[in-house]
């Protein structure tokens, strides 16, 4: 017996690459973003043709304005203070958003939530607010109420935290098993005591993952939310961009990246800590 | 006089969607081991469910101590779910939590919101875990975390948890489909056993015919939300159990 | 004999957990000082009490903002298509920037192993490192106020996040497709193209428009140090102190940033 060879069967169905009406749409949409992006393009008025010699300047802009770093300027009590204090507004702000994100976590999922009808929508509303309203809105926003300093900094991150892991958190919650909750129902817990047994202990790793996540968040804002007066290094940025002190702001810019890159460098051996106790 | 009555006991899930439970009467008495058989799907779980309201019957009456459940509060609803230990087929534990913790949550029906908040557990409701821990034979397990056990031993730690409750009734939902043959005769001789002990009576689904006639006293069967038989396990017979498993045959 | 077991096992138990109950009660008082330390320093001692004023008066300056500036409607439609605009071309730009970082930062993929991978890392971290409105002031500062500005800025934000869940995406990949591809004598790139890219592909879309989304809202907020779109309007709204203008401006942001997700809702559900 021979294998049936590919010849014998007579009537192949047609096969093509472009399906009719499928291909079609298809290619129609692709067509429209790139008509639309090209569109963007002249309506922005940017220059391409510049933007190929860019980098070139870019690079002899950097050295000529930008080089040396003015480090000294940089070296003095004040300076460091206000990097502590960079360093309090973040943590705190990150603090009050993760405890709020915690309720909003579980009001606002779906499977936990004490009532789908009311305190479900109002959740997720607040924490769909928190999130899409940037964080540098939220500071200029508190300090035209409040006036200047660490406080409007501390709220307006507080908010932007809220909203960030609110959001995590409730997806973290929306995925756990849901036996257990039902367990601690059975036997007669409150909602509260639920929340406390049945889900938390399924979530808590995953929680601590989002905290330090949250924190790598918070301290990135908080190195710039003192530009619109909110405290913290980024008054010295605001300052010095004023009066167009590049190589002073070369040195400032230069400490926020070294301070980011250590958070973030801790934050990830903290995040591998906590994935290693699963 | 019976412990628990449900009379015509009518659920379903969604407003459009089919009766799951239909028109469905029983009683179990103080000393019955109850069992529910039937095939899958049958609504065995949905008639366990019913007894505590983790799912809201439409219809009927259910008995339980003289109280009409279904006309409970929340509060009283709380209140008597406290005493009604249940026992589930995935064994439901909070992996994450040690054997101790999950079997002290039996008693969050009776501790305040504030010291289960901290896990100030009395130390009456620590010695009764003990007690009990050492009863199903865990004792040695108490600080471990409820996902370093075996499917039997977990299981043993759900029915700890349940007879913290103090319960004056045993909702069984499947408790050894997850189980190989030996064990679940094993864990089903305990429960047996430990119902005898504290006196309490037990309603059991089980999918296991065998297992079934060979520790329950009492038979329900159930096929598509209906009562098929209803009697003792010496008055089931074979043409009886082919009647009930009919739709499952076909 | 066997209650006399148990008490002391009971005993030994509580004993056991009074100490692990006291040393956390330990840190959490510790951490809870710290805490209050950090309040007093950066809320109380830092605030000018006098000038915020009564609880009155943050009440009435907060209900300045309860209000909507109709007028203003019409004026934002051209900033707020800016906005879109700025956050398509940057995340375009960001994603063909991307391309060589993802190809380096793949550790099973990456040319020369000890030099590129790690500079391909140091990259992402240090895209992911910046603030938006840092990279922002950066740009202006090179290529003057405007739209372009403000591409660039967003493009650089993005690179990070993008190349770094797409090279996890290629590390991640199952082997057996590339070996397959090897099997029947393919060369490197058509290892690329029909081995890697096709189970990678739909991990680089989601994420990029997923980043898509969120470069919505960045841009627009970049206008506030002069790249343009809505953030202009809304610092003009500021400096001219009104308030239901501003509160205005904010929801169009909101409603652009709906659109945004919508919008990627479908497309995410037409690829993947
Ligand atoms: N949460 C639910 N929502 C909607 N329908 C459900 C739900 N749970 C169960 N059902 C339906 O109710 C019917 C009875 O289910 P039930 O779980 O009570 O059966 P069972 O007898 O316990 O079966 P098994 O032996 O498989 O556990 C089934 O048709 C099932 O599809
Ligand atoms: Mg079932």
């Amino acid at each position: 017996m021979s294998a049936p060879s590919a010849t014998v069967v007579t009537d192949l169905p047609p096969w093509r690459r472009f399906k009719y009406p499928q291909s079609l749409i298809h290619f129609g949409a692709l067509l429209g973003v790139l008509v639309f992006l090209a569109y963007s393009v002249e309506y922005l008025n940017i220059p391409l043709e510049r933007l190929l010699t860019m980098f070139g300047k870019i690079g002899i802009q950097l050295s000529d304005r930008y080089f040396p770093p003015d480090i000294e300027y940089i070296q003095n009590r004040d300076y460091f203070g206000s990097v502590l204090d960079t360093v309090q507004m973040a943590y705190l702000g990150a603090l009050f958003g993760l405890v709020l994100s915690l309720f909003l976590g579980w009001f606002g999922a779906h499977n936990v939530t004490p009532s789908r009808r009311l305190v479900y929508p109002v959740a997720r509303l607040i924490t769909m607010i928190c999130r899409a309203v940037h964080e540098m809105i939220w500071a200029i926003i508190f300090v035209t109420i409040l006036g200047f300093g660490m406080l409007p900094g501390v709220l307006a991150l507080m908010l932007f935290c809220t909203g960030f892991a609110g959001k995590l958190f409730a997806e973290e919650v929306e995925a756990i098993d849901m036996g257990p909750v039902e367990a601690m129902r059975a036997t007669g817990a409150n909602g509260l005591q639920a929340f406390v047994y049945g889900v938390f202990p399924q979530v808590r790793v995953a929680f601590t993952g989002i905290a330090i996540y949250t924190w790598d968040v918070a301290f990135r804002a908080a190195t710039v939310v003192g530009f619109f007066g909110a405290g913290g290094m980024g008054w010295y940025l605001k300052r010095n961009v004023l009066q167009i002190e590049s190589e002073r702001v070369a040195a400032i810019l230069l400490s926020i990246i070294l301070l980011v890159f250590v958070s973030e460098v801790a934050s990830a051996w903290a995040r591998q800590r906590v994935a290693k106790m699963q | 006089m019976p412990i628990l009555e449900v009379k015509n006991l009518a659920a379903r899930y969604t407003n459009s969607g089919p009766e799951i439970l239909k028109n469905l009467s029983f009683s179990v008495e103080a000393d019955d081991f109850f069992a529910v058989i039937g095939p899958s799907g049958a609504g065995k779980s949905t008639l366990i469910r019913c007894i505590n309201r983790l799912v809201e019957p439409t219809g009927g009456e259910v008995i339980l101590y003289g109280t009409d459940v279904l006309k409970l509060s929340s509060t009283g609803l709380r209140r008597l779910r406290r005493n009604i230990g249940m026992i589930f087929q995935e064994f439901n534990l909070v992996d994450r939590m040690s054997v101790m913790d999950n079997v002290l949550s039996g008693r969050l029906g009776y501790v305040g919101s504030t010291r289960s908040l901290f896990k100030l557990f009395p130390r009456s409701d620590i010695d009764r875990a003990l007690r009990i821990l050492h009863r199903v034979g865990l004792l040695e397990f108490v600080d471990k975390r409820a996902d370093a056990l075996s499917g039997g031993q977990r299981q043993r730690v759900g029915i700890a948890r349940a007879l913290m409750q103090e319960p004056k009734l045993l909702l069984l939902d499947e408790p050894t489909s997850s189980l190989d043959p030996k064990i679940s005769r094993e864990v089903m001789a305990l429960v047996k056993e430990i119902a005898g002990e504290f006196r309490v009576p037990v309603l059991c689904n089980i999918h296991d015919v065998q297992l079934a006639t060979e520790f329950c006293n009492r038979i329900l069967g159930l096929q598509d939300g209906m009562k098929m038989f209803d009697g003792t396990t010496e008055t089931m017979d074979q043409q009886k159990l082919d009647e009930i498993y009919a739709m499952e045959v076909l | 004999m066997q209650t006399e077991q148990q008490r002391i096992t009971a005993d030994q138990l509580l004993a056991a957990r009074s100490v692990t109950r006291w040393r956390r009660a330990a840190v959490v008082i510790a951490l809870f000082l710290l805490v209050a330390w950090s309040i007093k320093i950066t809320v109380i001692d830092d605030t000018d009490w006098e000038r915020i004023g009564s609880l009155g008066s943050i009440v009435e300056k907060s209900g300045r903002f309860l209000a909507l500036d109709v007028s203003l409607l019409p004026k934002l439609i051209e900033p707020a298509i800016e906005t879109l605009m700025i956050a398509c071309l940057g995340t375009l730009l960001g994603v063909v920037l991307c391309i060589p970082v993802i190809w380096f930062g793949a550790a099973n993929v990456t040319p020369f192993k000890p030099v590129t991978y790690p500079v391909a890392r140091m990259l992402m971290t240090l895209s992911r490192s910046i603030h938006e409105i840092v990279w922002a002031l950066f740009f202006v500062a090179a290529v003057g106020l405007g739209a372009l500005a403000g591409v660039l800025a967003i493009a650089m934000r993005s690179i990070g996040f993008i190349a770094k869940i797409s090279a996890e995406a290629i590390e991640d990949i199952d082997p057996k497709a590339v070996e397959a591809i090897q099997a029947m004598g393919g060369n490197k790139l058509q290892v690329l193209r029909y081995a890697i890219l096709p189970q990678v592909l739909p991990v680089i879309i989601g994420v990029t428009v997923f980043e898509w989304e969120i470069n919505i809202r960045r841009s627009a907020i970049l206008g506030l140090v002069g790249a343009g779109g809505l953030g202009l309007v809304f610092f003009r709204q500021m400096n001219t102190f009104n308030y239901p203008g501003v509160t205005t401006v904010i929801l169009a942001i909101l409603v652009l940033i709906l659109l945004g997700e919508v919008l990627s809702h479908y497309s995410r559900k037409a690829v993947i």
